[in-house]
C-alpha cells in the first residue's frame, strides 16, 4: 500500500528544485523520467482576486487573451511561427488566484520557448485597435460560456456570498464589464505594469530537463527583468449575518439545480480546517457516501450530486452542487443535504470511513501524475496558493493527520445558518 | 529498462494476431491503465432501437455486475480512487480506467466481472435510462449549442445510414429498451473477435496472460464488418438545417462527407490542409487569423476531417472514434447575431479562397513541420497511446500513428496538398447547421442575400477592409426549399 500509507511519504514524489533570482522571480525544475517531452507553465500570482476596482471585473482573463497579442520582435505572427516550428501545444488558463500561460513541446526548443516567453513577459506590445478586436473575442468567449446554466450560477452564488471580496465576480467577469472592455486601453497598460512583474511570477519547468542548464536559460532570459512594487488592496470580507438565497429563472428548458454554499476556510498546509473540510466533501457527498447512494442510486431523484472546498488565497465556499430530476423534489432535496451536514456536527465519522477518504486523495493524486504536463498543471495550482511543490507535501501529511474529531470541528465552525448561501434554478417548462 | 518482451510488442502493437488482439505497452510505471475496445458501437443499433449500444455500455460501466451492486462496486473502488469509464461511438465502445499497482488484483476483479458477468438489474436501467434522456434533451439540447449543432450536421449528412442516429440513440427509443434488448445486443457485440485489450503501465508479466485467459470466457464471434459501410447520400447543392432554441449567440457548422479516413492516400495531405485551414483550439490556423483574430467575431474557428466530439472541452481528440466514413466538417464558434450572417459569408469565402489558391510553399512546409512534431503531443498520456495504437488496428495502420504521420510527411509535396484538396473539397454542395434565436428571421436574410457589412468598433487594416467589400456580399446559393427549421424540443426526440 505504498501511496497509501498512512505513515507520512513525500506526496510529489518527483526531486525538484526551487531557485529564486534576485528580481524575486522563481524558478521550479522537475526533472522527470518522461522522454523527449518538456512542459513549461508560467503562473502568474495574478487573477480575478486581483481585480479591485469599479467596472473593470474580468480583467485578469482579458489581459490572458493580450499576452498572445505580440511584442516588437515576436509579433503575433513570428510567435506561432516558433509555435508551429516546434510542434508545441499551448494555452493559457485564468481562476480566481493565477494567470497560467502553458506550453509543451519537444526538449531541444527549451531555450526557444523560453526566451520567446521572455521577451512577451517584459515587452508586451499592442495597439488599441488591436486591444479592442480581442475584447470582442472575449465576449465571444462569454457567449459560448452562456448556453450553459453553470456561469449564470456561478455568477449568483458570488454576487451573494460575498459582498466585499472580489470573489464576488467570476473570474469572466460581469457582462456589462465585458462590454466596456473596449473603451479600456489605458488600463490595461496599467493591468500590465503592475502584476507582470517577477515578484508575481513563477516559472514552472517539468519533463526531460537538466536543472543547471535550465536555471542559467532563465536567468540568461528573465534575469533582467524589472520588479514591481504593487499590492493590490483586496477587500476583506466581512463574516456573513445571516443565510442568503436567490432563485434564477432560466429562460429554456433544464433540468433545476439546487446549490448550497457554506462560507469556508482559505487554504492551509498547516491549519486544519480546509483539510478537514476537504475530507468532509468526499465523506458526505462523494460517490460511495449515504446520500448519493440515496438520491443518486436509490430513490434517483437526482442524477449529478457534488461537493467541493476549491482551495482558495482567501477564505472561500465548501458548495454542494445538485440537479434535481423533478423540481417538485428540490425542497426535499436540499433539506436532505442541509441535514447531511449537520450530523456531521453531531455524530463522529468513523475511523474506517476517514480512512477510506484518505486513502482516496492520495491515490487520486497519485493517478494524476501520469505525464509531464499533467505533473506541470497540478504544481501550477498549488504554486499560486504558496510557491513551493512542498506544499503538495505538506497538505497531504495534513490529511493524514485530521481525526474524527477534527472533521467534527469543522462541521460546527462552517456549517452554520448565518454562513448559508443558497442558489436554485429552474427552466421554462417545455 | 522496458524488458525485451516489451519491445517486441511496442514494435508489433498486434503480436497476438488470434483474437482477442491485445495492445501491450508494458512499463514501470507505478500505474496501470486498461483500454478494453469492442469493435461495435452506435452503428451496429438496429434500426429502430437507436441507443441500444450505448445504453448496454453505460450498463457495464456504471452499473452492478452479476455479485455486487453498483453502490458496492463504487464503495470497493473508492478507496483506490479508481472508476471505470465508458464511450460509444459508431464502430468502437470502449472501456477504460487506471489503477495503482498496489490496487490492481483488487481492481481488475471488479472491472473483469463488470465486462464479463454485467448485473442486468432494472433499478441501474431506470437510472441510465434517465441520464441518457437527460444527456440528450438538458446537456445536449439545453445547454451546448455547439455540440448540438455538430450532432445534427452529422445526422443530416448521414440520413438514412447507420451513422444518421446520435450514438445516445433518440428519446422515444430510449424510453422503450429493455434489460433482454440489451443482453442481446452485449452476446452478439461484446466477442472475443471484437475485443482489442489494451494494457500499458506496471503490471507483472504473468498478469496478461490471466487478462486473455478470463475474456477468452466471450463468445468467439465473427470479426465485425465495421469497416465497410457504404457512403451516404451525397448532398445535392446547399442545405441548411436551423434550430430554434432561446440562446444569447448563434453557433453555426457545416461540412459535406469525406470519401477519405486514415490509412488512405490522400489524408495525410488532407491533414496538412485541416491544420492550416484550423488546427483545433489553436491560433495561427487561417479561420481563425481572419474570423476571430483579425475581426473579433468570436472565440475561435476550426476545420476537421474527422470525428472530434466534444471539442469545447478537449484539446486533443479522444482516441476510439474510428469510422468508416468521415467529413469534413468547418466549426464556427458562438457569434454575435449581428454578425451570423457576415461570419458564415467569411467562412465560406475562405473556404472557396483555399480551393482557388491552395496553400503556398511557406504554409505548406511551416505546417508539415510543425504536425510532424506536434504528433508526439498527441500520445503523451499512456490512455492516448492505446487509443492511438488500437486506432491503428482498425484502420490498418502499421506501426504507431505516430510513424505513419511522420513518414506521410516526409514524402510529402505541396502538390500533394493542393491536389487533394481540390480533389475532396468543394463549396458547392454541403449542409450546413445554425442554432439560433429568431431563425425564421436570420432564414429570410441568408435567401435574400442582402449585404452583410460590418461594423468595427476600432480602426482595421485595409486589406481587412478591403475583403470586407467583398464578404459582405459573397454569394450563398440557397434556395429556400432547402432550408428548414427545427425547434430544438424535436431535435433527437
Amino acid at each position: 500500500m505504498a501511496a497509501a500509507a498512512a505513515a507520512p511519504q513525500k506526496m510529489f514524489p518527483y526531486p525538484y528544485q526551487q531557485h529564486d533570482f534576485n528580481n524575486g522571480l522563481r524558478l521550479i525544475t522537475v526533472p522527470t523520467d518522461f522522454p523527449n517531452v518538456v512542459s513549461l507553465y508560467i503562473v502568474v500570482a495574478t487573477g480575478s482576486r486581483n481585480e479591485v476596482e469599479l467596472g473593470k471585473t474580468g480583467f485578469a482573463h482579458f489581459f490572458e487573451h493580450m499576452m498572445f497579442r505580440g511584442t516588437k520582435e515576436y509579433p503575433p505572427d513570428k510567435y506561432n511561427d516558433v509555435i508551429k516550428k516546434a510542434g508545441a501545444s499551448f494555452n493559457a488558463y485564468t481562476s480566481d488566484d493565477l494567470t497560467a500561460y502553458h506550453t509543451t513541446f519537444s526538449k531541444p526548443d527549451l531555450e526557444t520557448i523560453l526566451r520567446m516567453e521572455a521577451d512577451r513577459f517584459q515587452n508586451l506590445s499592442y495597439s488599441e485597435d488591436v486591444f479592442k478586436t480581442e475584447a470582442l473575442a472575449v465576449l465571444g468567449e462569454y457567449n459560448k460560456n452562456s448556453a450553459s446554466p453553470g456561469m449564470k450560477i456561478s455568477e449568483q452564488m458570488r454576487g451573494l456570498a460575498f459582498q466585499q471580496h472580489t470573489y464576488r465576480h467570476t473570474t469572466m467577469g460581469f457582462l456589462k464589464d465585458i462590454q466596456d472592455m473596449p473603451n479600456q486601453y489605458a488600463y490595461s497598460k496599467m493591468f500590465f505594469d503592475r502584476y507582470y512583474r517577477p515578484e508575481y511570477t513563477t516559472i514552472i519547468v517539468a519533463g526531460d530537463v537538466n536543472n543547471d542548464a535550465t536555471r542559467a536559460m532563465v536567468e540568461k532570459h528573465w534575469g533582467a527583468w524589472k520588479r514591481g512594487s504593487y499590492n493590490a488592496p483586496i477587500p476583506k470580507e466581512p463574516a456573513q449575518d445571516g443565510p442568503r438565497q436567490a432563485h434564477i429563472d432560466w429562460p429554456s428548458p433544464t433540468l433545476p439545480w439546487t446549490v448550497v454554499a457554506f462560507r469556508a476556510a482559505a487554504y492551509s498546509d498547516d491549519a486544519k480546517d480546509s483539510a478537514a473540510l476537504d475530507l468532509l466533501s468526499f465523506l458526505a457527498f462523494s460517490e460511495n457516501s449515504p446520500l448519493y447512494r440515496k438520491l443518486v442510486l436509490e430513490d434517483q431523484k437526482v442524477d449529478l450530486l457534488s461537493a467541493g472546498n476549491a482551495d482558495h488565497v482567501d477564505p472561500y465556499l465548501f458548495t454542494v452542487h445538485s440537479r434535481v430530476k423533478k423540481a417538485a423534489d428540490m425542497d426535499s432535496v436540499r433539506e436532505q443535504i442541509l441535514s447531511t451536514l449537520a450530523g456531521f456536527k453531531d455524530t463522529l465519522v468513523s475511523a474506517e470511513e476517514l480512512d477510506k477518504v484518505k486513502r482516496h486523495v492520495r491515490y487520486s493524486f497519485a493517478l494524476g501524475m501520469d505525464n509531464s504536463e499533467a505533473l506541470a498543471g497540478v504544481l501550477a495550482s498549488y504554486v499560486a496558493l504558496r510557491r513551493t511543490p512542498e506544499t503538495i507535501n505538506r497538505v497531504y501529511d495534513l490529511y493524514s493527520q485530521i481525526t474524527p474529531e477534527d472533521i467534527r470541528n469543522a462541521a460546527r465552525k462552517y456549517f452554520v445558518e448565518s454562513g448559508r448561501t443558497t442558489v436554485t434554478l429552474t427552466g421554462v417548462s417545455k | 529498462m522496458r524488458s525485451v518482451l516489451a519491445i517486441l510488442l511496442l514494435l508489433s502493437p498486434a503480436a497476438f494476431s488470434q483474437a482477442p488482439r491485445v495492445v501491450a505497452l508494458p512499463s514501470q510505471s507505478p500505474l496501470v491503465n486498461f483500454r478494453f475496445v469492442f469493435l461495435t458501437g452506435a452503428a451496429s443499433d438496429p434500426a429502430t432501437q437507436p441507443g441500444l449500444a450505448s445504453l448496454t455500455a453505460a450498463m457495464l460501466a456504471e452499473g452492478g455486475s452479476a455479485k455486487l451492486a453498483y453502490r458496492e462496486i463504487l464503495d470497493a473502488m473508492f478507496p483506490m480512487a479508481t472508476s471505470v469509464s465508458y464511450q460509444v461511438d459508431k464502430e468502437m465502445t470502449t472501456f477504460w480506467a487506471v489503477t495503482h499497482v498496489d490496487n490492481l488484483d483488487a481492481f481488475y476483479a471488479l472491472f473483469r466481472s463488470m465486462l464479463l458477468e454485467p448485473g442486468w438489474r432494472q433499478d441501474d436501467l431506470k437510472r441510465l435510462r434517465d441520464d441518457a434522456i437527460n444527456a440528450l434533451r438538458v446537456n445536449l439540447r439545453g445547454n451546448n449549442d455547439e455540440e448540438l449543432g455538430k450532432e445534427v450536421l452529422y445526422s443530416r449528412l448521414f440520413a438514412g445510414h447507420p451513422y444518421m442516429h446520435h450514438n445516445l440513440g433518440t428519446v422515444s427509443s430510449l424510453e422503450k429498451l429493455t434489460v433482454r434488448d440489451l443482453q442481446g445486443f452485449y452476446k452478439t457485440g461484446y466477442t472475443q473477435a471484437n475485443l482489442i485489450i489494451g494494457l500499458a503501465g506496471g503490471y507483472p508479466p504473468e498478469f496478461l496472460a490471466r487478462v486473455r485467459k478470463d475474456f477468452a470466457s466471450l463468445p468467439k464471434g465473427k470479426p465485425a464488418a465495421s469497416r465497410a459501410r457504404p457512403a451516404p447520400a451525397p448532398v445535392q447543392g446547399l442545405h441548411l438545417e436551423m434550430i430554434e432554441k432561446n440562446t444569447r449567440s448563434v453557433a453555426i457548422s457545416f461540412g459535406f462527407p469525406l470519401t477519405v479516413k486514415r490509412g488512405d492516400p490522400d489524408f495525410v495531405p488532407l491533414l496538412v490542409m485541416q491544420s492550416w485551414l484550423g488546427q483545433h483550439r489553436s491560433s495561427g490556423g487561417r479561420l481563425y487569423d481572419r474570423i476571430r483574430e483579425a475581426r473579433g467575431l468570436n472565440y475561435g474557428d476550426y476545420a476537421y476531417i474527422e470525428h472530434f466530439p466534444n471539442g469545447m472541452f478537449r484539446f486533443e481528440p479522444s482516441p476510439n472514434v474510428a469510422r468508416a466514413r468521415q467529413i469534413f466538417q468547418i466549426w464556427i464558434r458562438p457569434l454575435e447575431p449581428p454578425t451570423a450572417h457576415f461570419g458564415l459569408r467569411l467562412a465560406l469565402y475562405e473556404l472557396d479562397r483555399l480551393l482557388k489558391t491552395g496553400l503556398s510553399e511557406e504554409e505548406f512546409q511551416r505546417t508539415r513541420s510543425f504536425l510532424a512534431t506536434y504528433v508526439n503531443l498527441l500520445t503523451k498520456t499512456k490512455q492516448a497511446e492505446l487509443g492511438y495504437a488500437i486506432d491503428s488496428l482498425y484502420y490498418r495502420i502499421p506501426g504507431s500513428y505516430n510513424q505513419y504521420l511522420k513518414d506521410g510527411l516526409a514524402k510529402l509535396t505541396r502538390d500533394d496538398v493542393n491536389r487533394a484538396i481540390r480533389k475532396h473539397l468543394q463549396t458547392s454542395n454541403m449542409q450546413m447547421v445554425v442554432v439560433a434565436s429568431g431563425c425564421q428571421e436570420l432564414s429570410k436574410r441568408l435567401l435574400a442575400g442582402a449585404v452583410s457589412p460590418m461594423k468595427y468598433n476600432a480602426a482595421k487594416p485595409e486589406d481587412i477592409l478591403r475583403e470586407d467589400k467583398i464578404v459582405e456580399a459573397w454569394n450563398i446559393p440557397l434556395q429556400a426549399a432547402n432550408v428548414r427549421i427545427t425547434p430544438v424540443e424535436k431535435v433527437f426526440e
